[in-house]
């Protein structure tokens, strides 16, 4: 019963999102092109770009089931959000490190950045 | 290939070097941290996913574009992140457009290869068939420019 109820989902997801599919395809010659053309080409544009994979985050979002179409931007904007979220975090998070004088991170000094920062009250209750 | 949202995580190595980036030298993150990090991040998405997934909504499109992802982040009081996320587009966009032209032009030499051979070698049905694709090909890109222009609005 599950398969038959997520049969239709994926195809209409495929179908919907097979625009930047095809995209992202074209993307990926061009990547093969580039150290043809020169070698600093890739070094700048991947500097400039998404570290997370758009890919990934893409498999992400569509695992939403309001969620039908997506641009390409739009996975490109919330994979950029996604890293500067991940920056913030992670120094927020050092600051208890650092007032319990220890140049670790631990997973406490996550929890307290979480309680204490109103940016992160959506991520209550949703860690392991 | 279903996965839960859950069960989709972001690859490890690339949230280490985005937290070790952010943080001064010296500064370790164990491995419970780091894990915690990465859920977190996941979570981000989902979240972020739903909230620009709402604007998109209201507007009455089927499609999430970059502004419905940017008012998203405002709704969550992420301000912060508009002004480099805005700069990061504006990179991306132009990124983009230069990718497009260059497999263009590939597309063209292709063809220029195609033809060619088909006098030499291939001839009738296959040679044609080729250019069918082609053609089609063609046609495709320009049905998808007008709905990238929409989305961009």
């Amino acid at each position: 019963m599950a398969a038959a109820v997520e049969a239709p989902v994926p195809a209409e997801q495929d179908s919907a999102l097979c625009g930047s599919e095809g995209e992202t395809r074209g993307a990926e010659v061009e990547e093969k092109s580039q150290p043809q053309t020169g070698s600093t080409g890739p070094a700048v544009s991947h500097s400039r770009l998404s570290k997370l994979p758009l890919a990934r985050i893409k498999a992400l979002m569509k695992t939403d089931p309001d969620v039908s179409l997506a641009s390409q931007e739009s996975v490109f904007i919330i994979a950029k959000a996604t890293e500067l979220f991940v920056e913030m975090i992670a120094k927020d998070a050092l600051v208890y490190a650092q007032q319990g004088k220890r140049k670790t991170l631990q997973r406490k000094d996550l929890d307290n950045a979480i309680e204490a920062v109103d940016e992160f009250a959506f991520l209550e209750g949703t860690l392991d | 290939m279903a996965e839960r949202p859950e069960d989709l995580n972001l690859p490890n190595a690339v949230i280490t070097r985005i937290i070790k980036e952010a943080l001064p030298d010296g500064v370790n993150v164990s491995k419970e941290a780091r894990r915690a990090i990465s859920q977190a991040a996941s979570v981000f998405v989902l979240y972020a996913t739903s909230c620009a997934n709402n604007f998109a909504m209201k507007a009455k499109r089927k499609t999430l574009n970059a502004g419905d992802v940017l008012a998203a982040m405002e709704e969550m009081e992420f301000e912060r992140f508009l002004e480099p996320l805005r700069e990061a587009l504006e990179v991306y966009k132009k990124d983009q457009k230069g990718k497009k032209e260059v497999s263009e032009q590939k597309r063209k030499d292709k063809e220029k290869k195609v033809d060619s051979g088909n006098e030499k070698s291939r001839e009738d049905e296959e040679g044609e068939e080729e250019e069918e694709e082609e053609q089609q090909c063609m046609e495709e890109e320009p049905e998808e420019e007008p709905e990238e222009e929409e989305v961009e609005n």
